[in-house]
């Protein structure tokens, strides 16, 4: 492989050149550089050539890319091509991370290593979501991503823990190493990461596509929740040493979920799958369900794999059940008490949270100060996971008083406590009352 | 050396009876209650530990005999030095790399007693010093690549990389000790490399230990012991853990005897390749110019 050497001039496909600042990382294709070029800091990647099977077709596939532009604005996508050199080698330039963001992997391992530049000390720092809401957001960011990404007609192919970066105080996601992406059907020879890989590629049947990348994203979904191995359980670890045999039988020919009702023989060992045992009990079952559905059926059927949409309507379903209890406990409503149908109660402090019902589903959300509905909830069709629809907030002129805020851009009629209905604009808002009905247009909500 | 402290690491499989069926959120919350480990508390979604990592053990063999003093050894512990740092990441989120350095000169030594993670690996400078006991090497290599000793980890291992880097010919019987270790499975599944360094050095005895030519390399200078040892220490730590091209066009059903050996094959495809291109031909051998 040819390095590049700081302070060294990579020539631009369009004319300038960039130069090498520093080297970032280490990938299984290649070196990524910071480099400068036209006075802005950008990343490189920079080839191993040698890596790639046919760098020709490879390189004219990133120029697609390039041409194409990224499917959202969640991609650090490749935006110029260097020229090619007397070797063949090349790489190309993307945007660089804000430093709001942590890598996936961080996040995975719970910490980062920094390092003093002067003496080279390698010093931890913890990497953890800061709220519940900021995780789950960004499980919802990654399946809009490759749900975008797929309606492009595209496939990441090569879809693992590297691939992300995350802003764990907020869930902003930005999907890195878009290199690999090729209209689905092709490829260009690119097989994944171990773990990662859906097992008819580890079989040698099928190579990387889009049904393929939904074998991955549940992995990856799964790893983000449940911080284990979907199929690393007792049958995988009584192998002790891996060796490609057992990687062919564990993740091929015959992966078993560690969770499949229907198939004990690979549960998570207690001492080495702490987190798997823990949190997957804390989920709740229509969460369990899909994982189960994505590591069972979705193993030998393809097609069966959940798709995009479904796993944003499924985490968009988990992030309205949050609960955040005043004494500090914050957790999904199905880890809550329900003395009633409308009423759910902390089991550590017993105090109680009333609900709202909505006439387009069949699950209530709690109320509590701070909660927030999305305008993808209120309005059939949309898209838009994004947008706050209406809060929970506590009157700034009556303390103890509290009510729901009309962030949306259209006016709702809300009953209000004399029992007549009054229009709500955009910007104003409505006390809580036990027979509060709010009519957001096209879907109903009451108490 | 060190058989204290491992009974703590064996792990019963239990869990199949007690996570058997969490299908019903009433299951989970029994499980809960007659479970000491989980308890109520305890039910933070944000409150992981890291994930479970399969281990790779990366084994350097270290021939430290007295011809190795001066320039190569010199060299040898500074790459070492600058190498463990670079290699610091590879594992990611999924593999806990650790270190094992076994030295070999008049005697055998371990350079800590017990593989070190890659996070706190400190190297400690090696001094050269006596023969050549290769075999003793071999043997004590054997007796340690075990579920008792140094391959306790509770969870997965990755099969071990085991580096070889000698500069002269054993100075005891080494088949006898090579016997040995091709009677250790975590040998037979391993990535086996070796470099020779010098003259001396004798790349079909060397073949002999890795089973393939492809991944014996040899060094005659400075620059390219360095060189050789990056790359082969680097390749060989990525392969398993990162992504990897497919292997085969054909979309044929692999079997196991396909998947074989494999990522040996891998390495000595990727280590022929590195090291083609790394040849420097304006350097000084490290027995001329004196």
């Amino acid at each position: 492989m040819i390095e590049l050497k700081v302070g060294q001039d990579v020539e631009m496909e369009y004319g300038g050149s960039a130069k090498v600042i520093s080297e970032i990382g280490r990938g299984g294709q290649g070196i990524v550089y910071l480099v400068k070029y036209n006075g802005m800091k950008w990343a490189l990647k920079w080839y191993d050539v040698d890596k790639i099977k046919k760098p020709k077709d490879f390189r004219r596939n990133i120029q697609n890319n390039i041409h194409d532009g990224p499917p959202s604005d969640k991609f650090l996508w490749p935006k110029y091509l260097t020229k090619e050199n007397d070797e063949g080698t090349f790489g190309y330039l993307m945007e660089l991370k804000p430093p709001s963001f942590d890598s996936f992997v961080d996040i995975l391992n719970t910490y980062k290593l920094e390092v003093d530049p002067l003496t080279g000390h390698a010093a931890k720092r913890p990497v953890r979501f800061t709220n519940l809401f900021a995780m789950v957001t960004a499980v919802i960011n990654i399946v809009n991503a490759f749900r975008q990404l797929h309606r492009a007609g595209k496939s990441y192919q090569d879809l693992n823990d590297g691939g992300f970066f995350i802003n764990v105080q907020t869930g902003a996601v930005l999907v890195c190493d878009c290199d690999n992406i090729a209209p689905d059907g092709s490829n260009f020879g690119i097989g994944g990461k171990p773990g990662y890989m859906a097992p008819e590629i580890v079989r040698g049947i099928a190579k990387p596509n889009v049904q393929t990348d939904k074998y991955s994203l549940a992995v990856v979904l799964f790893k983000l929740l449940f911080r284990g191995d979907p199929m690393e359980g007792e049958k995988v670890v009584k192998d002790v040493c891996l060796t490609e045999s057992s990687e062919l039988k564990h993740y091929g020919q015959n992966a078993v979920f560690v969770y499949d009702p229907n198939d004990s023989s690979n549960r998570p060992v207690r001492g080495i799958h702490d987190n798997v045992i823990k949190f997957w009990r804390i989920y709740p079952e229509y969460i369990r369900d899909a994982f189960i559905r994505s590591f069972t059926t979705g193993i030998s059927d393809p097609n069966k794999r959940i798709i995009e949409n479904e796993w944003q309507q499924l985490f968009i379903r988990l992030r309205s059940e949050i609960i955040m209890c005043g004494c500090g406990r914050t957790n999904f409503t199905s880890m809550y008490e329900k003395p009633d149908e409308k009423t759910f109660k902390c089991p550590r402090c017993g105090m109680e949270f009333t609900s709202l019902g909505f006439s387009n589903r069949d699950y209530r959300m709690p109320l509590f100060v701070g909660c927030r509905f999305y305008e993808c909830e209120i309005t059939p069709g949309s898209d838009d996971f994004q947008s706050v629809a209406g809060e929970l907030v506590e009157n700034k002129l009556k303390a103890g008083y509290l009510g729901i805020k009309n962030c949306s851009t259209k006016t709702w009629k809300v009953r209000m406590p004399d029992g007549n209905y009054y229009d709500t604009p955009p910007g104003k808002g409505f006390p809580i009352w036990k027979e509060l009905e709010i009519d957001f247009g096209d879907v109903q909500a009451k108490i | 050396m060190s058989d204290e402290n491992k009974n703590q690491a064996s792990v019963a499989p239990e869990a199949a009876n007690t996570s058997g069926n969490a299908a019903e959120p009433e299951t989970a919350k029994e499980d809960t209650r007659s479970d000491s480990l989980l308890d109520f508390d305890d039910d933070d979604p944000l409150s992981a530990t890291a994930v479970s990592k399969k281990t790779l053990v990366i084994f350097f063999l270290i021939d430290t005999s007295g011809s190795m003093k001066g320039k190569k050894m010199g060299e040898l512990n500074t790459v070492m030095e600058e190498l463990i740092p670079e290699i610091r990441r590879v594992g990611e989120a999924d593999t806990d790399v650790k270190i094992a350095v076994l030295t070999f000169s008049t005697n055998v030594r371990w350079m800590y007693s017990q593989p070190v993670s890659i996070e706190n690996f400190e190297w400690a400078r090696l001094r050269a010093d006596g023969v050549t006991s290769m075999g003793e090497a071999f043997k004590e290599l054997a007796a340690r690549m075990s579920r008792n000793s140094f391959m306790s980890s509770p969870s997965l291992s990755f099969a071990p990389v085991i580096f070889l880097m000698t500069d002269g010919y054993p100075s005891d019987d080494y088949k006898e000790g090579l016997a040995a270790l091709q009677a250790n499975s975590w040998y037979k599944f391993g990535l086996k490399a070796a470099l020779g360094i010098g003259n001396e050095a004798n790349d079909d005895m060397l073949a002999e230990f890795t089973e393939s030519k492809d991944t014996v390399v040899h060094a005659y200078s400075g620059n390219q012991l360095a060189n050789m040892i990056k790359i082969v220490a680097v390749t060989a730590s990525q392969i398993g853990s990162k992504s990897m091209t497919l292997s085969d066009e054909s979309n044929q059903e692999l079997s196991e005897e396909d998947v074989y050996a494999s990522k040996q094959k891998q390495l000595g495809k990727q280590i022929q390749e590195l090291v083609g291109k790394s040849n420097d031909t304006n350097d000084v051998p490290f027995d001329t110019g004196w």
